[in-house]
């Protein structure tokens, strides 16, 4: 025991004297731990989020009450009140959009009527003098908005500020708060909202918690006095959860990835740390230490430094989630209408995950090199081996590892079907990448120097030989680097032009109106009107999901041109087939049909009506399922179905303002409609919102592997400064030297990004044709980008140069320090 | 997660306490004191004369405003029941010339309701707030009486409250009460101005202390009860009631067995030891002397600490009430002191005996504020 204390405090006493070694490890396990425990606490904060969806500002709603047409009249909801149903409380929740075409949604409720009755002496007073006073702001003229703070910074807005939205109106002064449930949207009281926005009825009533009995009398009611209004259970908890599974996964994987490059830091730093103290390990040995408590120290002292590393990592993960949490909730706020709250907890699960991740990471970089010395006599150690010869034994077997990898990739690819196992796949694609990229170089320094001139060139070939044992790992990092953002960014990039392309396809009118009171005919008139397209729909549910019914006339013009994925009857004025529905391709992905199949929905009396799958259309960024019908054969099967909005096609020269005069001529208001130009940016801005978090961690996985690359030279160089002092004293100049360890080193980094090319084509690929279909049930064509991996060329060269000059610079430094130390040593 | 829900009531307590909350943060009685708020409202001034049926409606313009109806019953069972009942008003602001016609939601008017029973030590309450304009709560005269908030409401016959029945359910159990009363109304003060302290500060004020009841309890387990028994209605509007120095009230309504009635109260001093005493002696017939500061002595001579959400109370349940003017002088008792309401107003409002010489001469109703 004792000796195994003392063993473990002379092995740790080497961070101490090499600080910039305890540096790279800590930042390596900590950028690793931070990038995955910060993705890991935003998944779990956002689950646990869906498992309150059924709350509204932390009222519980177990049931909402819709209208057909989304408007609640304030005469129902004040009967049901005064019927006694105080569990009821009315909410409006508008989409607005900024004067720059921000997407942005307020909440309003009245919380006078959400005020329980308190029927027994309550402890939970709240104290806060900050809070009563925003309160009462609320709902006093000139009233107020509470903004959460992110989303504050982000439009930008300060306390105090108006609002002005894109048409126009203001809403009332900001005050930069938010309460739990409030996620990233605007809330409002209700009359402040009505007043300010205009709003005559509301959007939906909330129920909060009711016993069996009173929901029974809740639906007697209804049916009797309010039979347009409809009770739904409130599932979404159970539909977020599955809706945005996906999404997490995709999340998950990339802090894999990211703690899987920091690792590779800690893989370098801590075999570097071996390797320079195989003297003393020997001396402990030769001081007959066992070999035994000789690992166990060595062991002892992984775990020490996991547990440091884990705990910075930790807080530092913390710290970036808080960053990244705006985005994600953004995007899950945009896609799936999931609101997540502003306020992280760090649950101790992820504590345990972490630790118990860099421990398996640590001891994982530590199992082979102590493998290897446990295989060599003292002596053995003493006198060292043919570092090369091992080095290149390492290299073939990590190109057979990889090829045995790729083997096992592609056999396993007929069989895809799952998004675990395709993320497998991406995994062993890059690993076995990774893995084959020393052999390569050292292959390829080979051959250069096989055929190099003798002298300076045939040595610089010999040297880069000897510095890719150490720089590896470096290279591993920076290819994973490399290919995750090439793959990513042409994943990006293919969506953001196949969305584009979709887009300008689909949202091809110019006029979008959405309104009750619209007299449609009235606009008939004009002559600027070249083509209407009005659609009805309802929601419901299929296969357990949400889904969408839209009844459109088959011969509008966007009908004419819908972008269809695939489809067995012709288009173009074709009759649409008797019993023939189309689909949106997430039916086709996601609920596994084909052209051809049959289908049953539901109606509303309770039966099942018999569809053939027609065709199916591509439909990005929807979530749900969705089908299309002509809009009588809609109206007539689902009576309740609601107007869903009016498509209008305008003549070149059609004067905005005139259009906009009519508009509200025919009975719309100001805020109804949205043209083309404002949808497509709004659509393209959520979509760019959606990638933010995608690239936010990708551009933190390069920095990573430049962290990693800047350790290794260090590390080399500093291994290697004795023989840098034989060199000067034989007489190599600055500049040779430069030449000599430069050269090769921008080799391998080359290599390293022509690699990246086609394995972040690969990776892309995959993406595209196979998980981004089994996740969300999209397919696009991918578009190959040369531009990405320019420049990615030049930013890995920028690091390259960066982590180089620092290192260089630190050999010149130290360089007459190794000097005088061989004159000592002879 | 909590913090919001915790807010409720106190945005609640803000909407009640309007713009002059923050100069005496715990004291939500402040609203009746806030002069400054006080003068964008009507005022309270003598010689106003009342007016029915037209004065049992609101009276938007002044700021606070209650129909307060408390009930000593019988129990078909033989228990003793005690019921109180009331409507609050207040406008949270001045309301706008023309513009509570622009949109129900630009009412400045805001509801809260309470309702409570008490049977022996047992003692049901429930507390109810409601916004204004959108028709979940308000009163009105015309055609018929109605005051509401939610399905709690009180229905006159015709345009005033009485002959009318009040409808409730105090925690899910349902509470039925006809009422009825063959006497006048009662105006207290002069005609109905009543002076509530030296400054000035003052209310309308008319009550009706003798009307009938007949009614129906279904406890949440058990029979349900019919009730027989005497109740007082209480009619006050105001827009500034309490002086700046007044810290709370300890309020009497008795019903003696003799016919009279009298309405006492003392409006608490926190610098002084001379509290402000006003109150009405009434006869059978319902004639009226005004009673003052010199007419009525009131003394606590019992205490009860009570567990309240502000901690632990020491609550005068005992009373000596005595009017020397008059000769008369009664002990007073609280059937039980388990009578207070931890509401965002919090106050203690229970039935009460009253003895002459330990005979017992008849019952009534007692509440107390401010401690």
């Amino acid at each position: 025991m004792r000796s195994l204390l003392w063993s473990w405090l002379t092995l740790l006493s080497h961070y101490r004297r090499h600080p910039s070694q305890t540096l790279f490890l800590l930042l390596g396990l900590i950028t690793g731990v931070a990038l995955w425990s910060a993705v890991h606490i935003i998944n779990a904060h956002a689950r646990a989020s869906y498992a309150e969806a059924d709350q509204l500002l932390d009222a519980q709603a177990s049931h909402w009450i819709q209208a057909p047409n989304g408007r609640v009249a304030l005469s129902d909801y004040v009967a049901l009140r005064r019927a006694g149903f105080r569990q009821v409380y009315p909410v409006l929740e508008l989409r607005l959009s900024t004067l720059d075409n921000q997407p942005l949604t307020l909440i309003a409720t009245d919380l006078m009527a959400m005020s329980a009755s308190r029927t027994s002496p309550t402890q939970e007073q709240s104290n806060s003098r900050v809070d009563m006073r925003a309160w009462s702001q609320l709902s006093q003229p000139p009233y107020a908005v509470w903004v959460p703070a992110s989303l504050a910074n982000s439009l930008p807005l300060q306390a105090g500020q108006r609002l002005t939205l894109r048409d126009g109106r203001q809403l009332p002064p900001a005050v930069t708060d938010s309460q739990p449930r409030q996620g990233q949207r605007l809330f409002m009281d209700i009359g402040a909202a009505a007043i300010t926005l205009g709003e005559t009825h509301l959007s939906y009533l909330a129920v909060g918690a009711i016993d069996p009995a009173e929901l029974k009398r809740l639906d007697q009611w209804l049916n009797q006095y309010a039979p347009q209004l409809k009770r739904r259970s409130n599932q979404q908890p159970l539909d977020l959860t599955e809706l945005t599974a996906s999404l997490h996964i995709h999340l998950n994987a990339m802090s894999l990835l990211a703690f899987a490059v920091g690792l590779f830091i800690v893989f370098n730093a801590v075999r570097f740390a071996l390797h320079s103290r195989a003297s003393t390990l020997t001396t402990l040995r030769e001081l007959g230490v066992s070999a035994r408590t000789l690992t166990s120290a060595i062991v002892l002292e992984g775990f020490t430094l996991s547990l440091i590393g884990t705990a910075l990592g930790l807080a530092a993960g913390f710290g970036l989630s808080q960053l990244l949490l705006p985005a994600v909730a953004a995007t899950l706020q945009h896609l799936y209408g999931a609101v997540l709250d502003q306020r992280l907890l760090l649950q101790p699960q992820v504590l345990l995950q972490a630790w118990l991740l860099t421990s398996v990471g640590l001891l994982m970089a530590l199992v082979w090199p102590l493998w290897q010395r446990s295989r060599q006599g003292v002596l053995a150690q003493r006198q060292g081996v043919d570092v090369l010869q091992q080095e290149q034994r390492s290299q073939r077997r990590l190109a057979i590892s990889a090829a045995v990898l790729l083997a096992i990739a592609l056999l396993s690819y007929p069989w895809l079907n799952s998004l675990a196992h395709g993320f497998a796949l991406l995994a062993a694609l890059l690993f076995a990448g990774a893995w084959l990229l020393p052999w390569l170089a050292s292959q390829c320094l080979h051959w250069l120097s096989q055929n190099a001139k003798p002298g300076l060139a045939q040595w610089c070939w010999a040297e880069g030989q000897v510095q890719l044992g150490p720089l590896r790992p470096a290279l591993m990092a920076m290819l994973l680097a490399l290919t995750a953002n090439f793959g990513v960014d042409n994943l990006v990039g293919s969506f953001r032009q196949a969305l584009d392309n979709w887009l300008q396809q689909r949202i091809a009118a110019d006029v979008y109106v959405q309104s009750e009171q619209l007299d449609a005919h009235q606009l008939s008139q004009y002559a600027w009107l070249l083509d209407s397209h009005e659609r009805n729909g309802l929601r419901l549910r299929w296969q357990g999901r949400p889904t969408l019914i839209r009844g459109l006339d088959p011969s509008a013009p966007d009908v004419q041109q819908l972008p269809m994925a695939s489809q067995s009857y012709p288009q173009g004025g074709a009759a649409w087939p008797d019993d023939g529905i189309l689909a949106n391709e997430q039916v086709q992905h996601l609920a596994g049909k084909q052209l051809g199949d049959v289908i049953y929905l539901p109606l509303g009396n309770g039966e099942q009506q018999r569809f053939t799958l027609a065709g199916f259309y591509y439909d990005y960024g929807n979530p749900y399922f969705q089908f299309y019908l002509p809009y009588q054969r809609v109206a007539q099967l689902w009576p309740n179905a609601q107007p869903q909005g009016l498509a209008l096609w305008l003549d070149e020269d059609a004067n905005m303002t005139e259009v906009e005069q009519a508009l509200v001529e025919a009975g719309a208001q100001p805020g109804d409609w949205i043209d083309r130009r404002a949808i497509l940016q709004l659509s393209l801005r959520i979509f760019d919102r959606t990638f933010a978090m995608t690239a936010a961690i990708n551009t933190l996985t390069f920095a990573v592997a430049g962290i990693a690359l800047l350790a290794a030279l260090l590390a080399i160089h500093q291994q290697r400064l004795p023989h840098y002092a034989h060199w000067r004293a034989m007489g190599v100049s600055w500049r040779e030297w430069l030449q000599l360890t430069a050269v090769p080193l921008a080799l391998c980094l080359m290599l390293t990004w022509v690699l990246s090319i086609p394995l972040g084509s690969a990776l892309a690929w995959l993406l595209i044709h196979d998980i981004n279909v089994l996740s969300f049930g999209w397919t696009m064509p991918l578009q190959w980008q040369g531009r990405p991996a320019l420049l990615l060329a030049l930013l890995c060269l920028g690091v390259t140069a960066i982590a180089f000059a620092i290192a260089a610079l630190q050999v010149r430094q130290r360089l007459p320090y190794a000097l005088k130390q061989l004159g000592a040593d002879e | 997660m909590k913090q919001w829900f915790c807010s409720v009531p106190v945005l609640a307590l803000l909407l009640w306490a309007g713009p002059g909350y923050g100069q005496q943060a715990n004291d939500v009685y402040q609203v009746l004191r806030d002069g400054d708020g006080a003068a964008q409202f009507a005022p309270v001034v003598p010689g106003y004369t009342l007016d029915f049926p037209q004065d049992h409606g609101p009276h938007p313009d002044f700021r606070i405003e209650w129909w307060y109806l408390t009930a000593n019953l019988e129990g078909a069972n033989g228990q003793h029941y005690g019921v109180h009942f009331t409507l609050f008003r207040q406008a949270l602001f001045a309301q706008q010339q023309g513009l509570e016609h622009a949109s129900p939601w630009a009412s400045g008017q805001s509801w809260m309701a309470h309702a409570a029973i008490s049977q022996g030590d047992k003692h049901l309450y429930e507390e109810r707030f409601a916004r204004g304009g959108i028709g979940q709560a308000g009163v009105q005269s015309q055609p018929v009486f109605d005051a509401w908030l939610d399905d709690w409401q009180w229905l006159g016959d015709g345009p005033s409250p009485l002959p009318g029945q009040l409808t409730l359910s105090i925690q899910g159990q349902p509470l039925t009460l006809q009422l009825s009363s063959n006497k006048p109304w009662v105006l207290h003060g002069e005609q109905g101005f009543s002076q509530k302290s030296e400054q000035g500060q003052a209310s309308y004020y008319y009550s009706q202390p003798s009307i009938n009841i007949v009614g129906q309890w279904q406890p949440r387990t058990g029979d349900s009860v019919a009730l027989t028994g005497q109740g007082w209605l209480d009619r006050e509007w105001s827009s500034q009631p309490l002086a700046e120095n007044q810290s709370g009230w300890d309020w009497f309504s008795l019903q003696l067995a003799d016919g009279h009635k009298l309405m006492a109260f003392r409006l608490r001093h926190s610098d002084t030891e001379q509290h402000y005493y006003s109150g009405s002696w009434i006869t059978p017939e319902h004639k009226v002397t005004p009673l003052n500061s010199d007419d009525i002595q009131l003394t606590p001579t019992g205490f009860d600490v009570i567990d309240t959400a502000q901690g632990e109370k020491r609550i005068p349940t005992g009373w000596q009430l005595s009017l020397p003017t008059l000769k008369r002088q009664w002990q007073i008792k609280a059937r039980s002191a388990n009578a207070w309401l931890d509401t965002l107003f919090p106050y203690w409002e229970g039935p009460v005996q009253v003895f002459d010489n330990k005979q017992a001469v008849g019952v009534g109703y007692l509440e107390m504020t401010g401690y």
